[in-house]
């Protein structure tokens, strides 16, 4: 049975990791619905997952053992059935971070043309990453505690340089249906608890993980609302068409004319997050199938998953927008139901009885 | 040595005839003497590694003197032995009774005392073996602080050890490694304070290979190792005795080999290699500030020039204007693309390298200037290579010596990283980082992963990591090294 991830490492992967991929294309996608009022579907989604992430912790916290303990003595040999379902769904859940990252690669690392095979050693990355562990995912978590915050604080300390959050206003403007819309339509970026499942049902609780977690969450949450509303003011009317939001929002910084893009420096530091989280999904897959086939190995199946991506993203990259309408506007209720509604069903696993009292970490 | 155990027979002539027999070579020895009334007995040892004054006066003279008593004209065995033992007064004086034995005695440098009669041999710890004085390790020069090192004398080592540790729950156990050098290999450590499961695994890994031979402790680190093919250290490296029992006494194990100056730690983290034996004697403030600047040294080192070569190719925005212009106006017309324009100067900086520390001190000099001067000034002025390049070269090769412990992983990695940058640009440094940190962050040795305190997070480690609290702050020892001793510092005890 693998060990359990400290909470600790769970609520800093939330904390640090989780918000990354949020402030690529999301923004840009975000300000093209609602315009100065972005920050509130995302902070709709956000408080549905913080509220979602509270009730699977309470899950967590009610009954004995790990919840994926207790899922596997109900379920039985049907958890299986769950294994390959979530195989399956993130390995249909990584696909857009991969796309994403390709495209961000070629606009931001290059002020030449690469070759379209550049970016296909990223799934060198992929297929090492997946052979790990999921403590690798914990450990990456402390990790980007001193990545993440230095990182994130210069570019939105530079940013603000040329922010203007008069642009913002006035709040709330934007047609409720819209709002929703956009909040239906990007259910796929914020399907954070979908990424923390596989850490929080094996997590042991003890006293006050609860609360670490929630807080790593919310501190991320809190993250990426600032991070929309800079980036906002920063560029106002023109948000919509500005893509990979962190690697432009500081470029306005006046120091830079004179001591060159170091801000693309702390852009490169998290870029090695976000590669990272690309390949979260996937590690997650490969686990899966190394649960329903315990004598395959993780490499080999690892191996193959990142040849059969590396083939899909090289055939496919020439027609990313209608991959990503095909993902983000038809077949998002399948990041609803994954992220939302079968995390929910996990209620169903609590023991009972509140757990005994444990010795705080 | 594969022999089979045989006990000695009591006859001299077939006792010595039989020692001879496996120690042919010319180097072994033999002194014969008989005692006042007629028993005969002989000396063994290997020319050149015993003291023979010693010998001489405290073995041969009273044993010739003396006189064996006798039970109606036979020689009593038990009196016999008694009064040898009393006769000899050596502080290692001690019996072996098979063959085998006494002759591992002599190949360790002691002498055999054969007695006619008598079926044991006794092992006489004249050893005076060739050895060079204590002084200060080239690889680790301190300002301040101590400066004396270990030799290749294991029992110096383990008298300069026990000298800073003068407590009896420092335990040296020592195993005997390679099939033919039969290298002496102490493991130390503090009972009561370092874990025992680290001590019974390096013991376990010392003993599940069989070695040939064990000339350095290289090849005991290669056998503590986790790992034996990473890029990274996972077994700590250190030539002065002040470091290695302060890691001892933090709750580490210590391994000293025999011929080898250089003594190994475990668990390893990377942080050590930041920290200097200095960094204990200047105020917590200063030593901070040390450590980051050797951290910032090893990042520009190894990165430096992947970032130079990645902004010319593919990312000219990293450079500021100013900047670009001046690069621009050296490499206009170089023959050579930056990419390999940067590999044939680290190149030339390697290779002096390697040049500099094998060549005679005298010739050295003259290096330095067809080196630095003939070749980088010529170079440049023929065309051949830029002022930027070989100056981002220079810069990274001073940068990389801030942390001479990491020298060969940091220099390997800048290998990398051109290699990556020339191809790729900042993607492939992005990315190889990414493998990196992901790599390190799973790797482990004794269960220790090596990023610790950083990863997995130990707030209280951390206080001698970059940071360096004051002494009062370090109350506690390394959780990392899980010590069933934690506290190291009491007020008012």
């Amino acid at each position: 049975m693998q060990k359990s991830i400290p909470a600790r490492q769970i609520a800093l992967f939330s904390a640090c990791v989780l918000p990354v991929y949020k402030m690529l294309e999301l923004p840009s996608l975000l300000a093209r619905r609602t315009n100065g009022d972005l920050w509130l579907p995302a902070l709709l989604q956000l408080a549905l997952q913080f509220a979602l992430l509270c009730a699977v912790l309470y899950a967590v916290k009610r009954g004995e053992g790990t919840l994926l303990s207790r899922m596997q003595a109900k379920l039985g040999k049907g958890l299986y059935a769950v294994y390959g379902l979530y195989a399956v769904f993130y390995l249909f859940y990584a696909v857009l971070p991969i796309l994403d990252l390709e495209k961000f690669t070629y606009a931001v690392f290059y002020d030449t043309a690469p070759t379209s095979f550049s970016f296909g050693f990223f799934f060198l990355l992929l297929a090492f990453v997946g052979c790990k562990r999921l403590k690798t995912v914990g450990r990456f978590g402390d990790g980007a505690l001193f990545i993440f915050p230095i990182a994130f604080f210069a570019l939105i300390v530079m940013a603000f340089s040329a922010c203007d959050l008069s642009s913002l206003l006035p709040v709330a403007k934007t047609p409720v249906q819209d709002v929703v819309s956009a909040v239906r339509y990007t259910a796929m970026p914020f399907c954070d608890v979908a990424l923390l499942l596989p850490l929080v049902l094996r997590l042991e609780y003890q006293k006050g993980d609860g609360k670490k977690i929630a807080v790593g969450y919310g501190v991320g949450a809190i993250c990426s609302l600032l991070f929309l509303v800079v980036f906002y003011g920063v560029f106002s009317t023109s948000a919509g068409r500005e893509h990979y939001a962190f690697s432009k929002i500081a470029q306005y910084f006046p120091a830079l004319d004179v001591v060159g893009r170091v801000d693309l420096l702390f852009v490169y530091l998290l870029c090695i997050l976000a590669f990272f989280y690309a390949c979260v999904p996937f590690l997650y897959t490969v686990r899966c199938v190394k649960r329903l086939a315990p004598k395959f190995s993780p490499c080999l199946s690892s191996g193959i998953l990142a040849v059969v991506a590396f083939v899909f993203t090289l055939f496919c990259n020439k027609y990313y927008d209608a991959i990503y309408s095909l993902f983000g506007y038809r077949l998002y209720p399948v990041f609803w139901v994954f992220g939302f509604i079968l995390p929910l069903l996990l209620l169903f696993f609590t023991g009972g009885k509140k757990r005994a009292t444990n010795a705080s970490t | 040595m594969n022999m089979k155990t045989t006990g000695l027979t009591g006859n001299l002539q077939k006792d010595v005839g039989a020692v001879k027999n496996i120690l042919s070579a010319e180097d072994v020895l033999t002194y014969d003497f008989t005692t006042e009334n007629g028993v005969a007995c002989t000396l063994v040892y290997a020319d050149g590694m015993v003291n023979k004054q010693l010998l001489g006066e405290l073995v041969a003279r009273p044993l010739s003197a003396l006189t064996v008593q006798k039970d109606g004209g036979k020689v009593a065995l038990s009196a016999l032995q008694t009064q040898i033992a009393t006769t000899v007064r050596f502080p290692e004086f001690k019996t072996k009774p098979t063959l085998q034995e006494s002759v591992q005695e002599v190949l360790d440098g002691n002498t055999l005392l054969l007695v006619d009669t008598l079926p044991i041999a006794f092992i006489v710890g004249a050893k005076l073996l060739p050895v060079r004085a204590v002084m200060e390790p080239p690889t680790d020069v301190a300002v301040k602080g101590p400066r004396e090192g270990f030799i290749e004398d294991i029992k110096t080592n383990m008298a300069l050890v026990r000298k800073r540790l003068k407590t009896p729950e420092l335990q040296m156990d020592t195993v005997r490694l390679g099939k033919r050098s039969d290298t002496a290999v102490v493991v130390c450590y503090l009972q009561g304070t370092t874990n025992p499961r680290f001590v019974e695994e390096v013991k376990q890994k010392l003993q599940n290979v069989q070695l040939d031979n064990v000339p350095s402790s290289s090849y005991v680190s290669a056998l503590l190792s986790s790992r034996p093919h990473t890029l990274f250290r996972t077994v700590g490296t250190t030539e002065k005795p002040d470091i290695f029992t302060a890691k001892i006494a933090e709750g580490r194990v210590g391994v000293l080999v025999d011929g080898s100056p250089i003594a190994l730690t475990a668990p390893f983290i990377l942080t050590e290699d930041l920290q200097s034996s200095e960094d204990y004697f200047i105020s917590p403030f200063m030593a901070t500030l040390f450590r980051l600047l050797r951290l910032i040294a090893l990042f520009v080192a190894v990165l430096l020039p992947a970032f130079y070569v990645s902004a010319q190719l593919f990312k000219m925005q990293l450079l500021p204007l100013g900047l670009i212009l001046t690069v621009a106006s050296s490499v206009r017309e170089l023959p050579l693309s930056p990419a390999l324009e940067m590999f044939v100067v680290l190149f030339l900086l390697e290779t002096l390298k390697e040049a500099s520390i094998r060549m005679p001190k005298y010739v050295g000099m003259s290096l330095s200037v067809v080196g630095a001067l003939v070749l980088g000034e010529t170079a440049v002025s023929a065309g051949f290579l830029s002022t930027p390049a070989i100056i981002v070269v220079a810069f990274s090769g001073i940068c990389l010596y801030t942390v001479p412990n990491f020298v060969e992983t940091g220099s390997l990695l800048r290998w990398l990283y051109l290699l990556v940058a020339g191809g790729l640009g900042t993607f492939g440094i992005v990315l190889l980082s990414t493998f990196l940190l992901c790599y390190l962050f799973t790797l482990e040795n004794f269960s220790v992963p090596v990023l610790a305190p950083f990863s997995p997070l130990l707030l209280t480690d951390m206080k001698d990591s970059v940071v360096k609290y004051d002494l009062f702050g370090l109350k506690q020892r390394p959780k990392l090294l899980r010590s069933p001793n934690k506290t190291r510092l009491k007020k008012g005890d």
